[in-house]
């Protein structure tokens, strides 16, 4: 399970975001981004010392800016299925691209842990760049 | 294929022309109105103002402010960015939404 691919399950989902600079952010995930760029709506902001609470009804918060996301326990079945179902999809969506083959050849080799769950957040954001390198 | 990966989570454009509030990094924030924004997330706002820190207390804002006038944020500066309108101070809703938030979460899906 990929850090990203978790996060992307975690949309719609409430979650708890802290940044750098000790402020926590309560909201739904409305999107995030290969940068961990989060959108949040119906958000709560709890200042660094817990003691003031802004509310706004969305926000934009720049990936590195955070420090931890908590997500809520039930996603991680869901992102398993997910995992799953994408598994099945796999072998058509294999073939496709010249460095496809290379690529899901060395997984092979590699070891099925990692194949399993690891090559999955990748399909989805890295794929297209990581092909054009090899 | 690249179009898809290098997707924002964030469509700042429903913001052009109104308030946003923005908290760069090193603590400062600034409320002012959206001119335009590029893809590295450099803000271009108007009117802006800055929400001046209380100098025994920089983890706050005041209320105290100070004009800025016509301003060009650095992307890499920029934390966060919301829509001005809306945002307010309220009290403390985990003590008693906590129980109800779970349940909301849960209720969810």
């Amino acid at each position: 399970m990929l850090p990203l691919s978790l996060l992307k399950t975690a949309q719609r989902h409430g979650v708890l975001v802290e940044l750098k600079n000790g402020e926590t952010y309560n909201g739904y995930l409305q999107h995030c981004d290969t940068w961990m760029n989060l959108h949040l709506s119906e958000v709560i902001c709890t200042s660094k010392d817990g003691q003031r609470f802004f509310k706004m009804p969305e926000a934009y918060i720049r990936g590195n800016t955070i420090k931890y996301i908590s997500v809520p326990e039930e996603v991680v079945d869901k992102v398993q299925e997910e995992n799953l179902r994408r598994d099945e999809k796999r072998p058509t969506v294999a073939g496709r691209g010249r460095g496809g083959r290379s690529w899901s050849g060395g997984r092979g080799e590699g070891g099925g842990g990692r194949g399993e769950g690891g090559g999955r957040g990748r399909g989805e954001a890295g794929r297209g760049r990581g092909r054009g390198r090899s | 294929m690249a179009g898809k990966a290098k997707e924002s989570a964030v469509d700042l454009a429903k913001f052009i022309d109104k308030g946003v509030r923005v908290k760069l990094a090193g603590g400062r924030e600034v409320q002012g109105i959206l001119k335009g924004y590029d893809q590295l997330l450099n803000l271009v706002i108007d009117e802006a103002v800055e929400y001046l820190r209380d100098p025994e207390d920089p983890l706050t804002v005041t209320d105290e402010t100070r004009s800025l006038g016509l301003l060009v944020c650095r992307g890499t500066a920029v934390m966060l960015v919301a829509p001005s309108a809306g945002m307010e101070e309220i009290a403390n809703p985990f003590l008693q939404a906590k129980d109800g938030e779970q349940a909301a979460e849960g209720d969810d899906e």
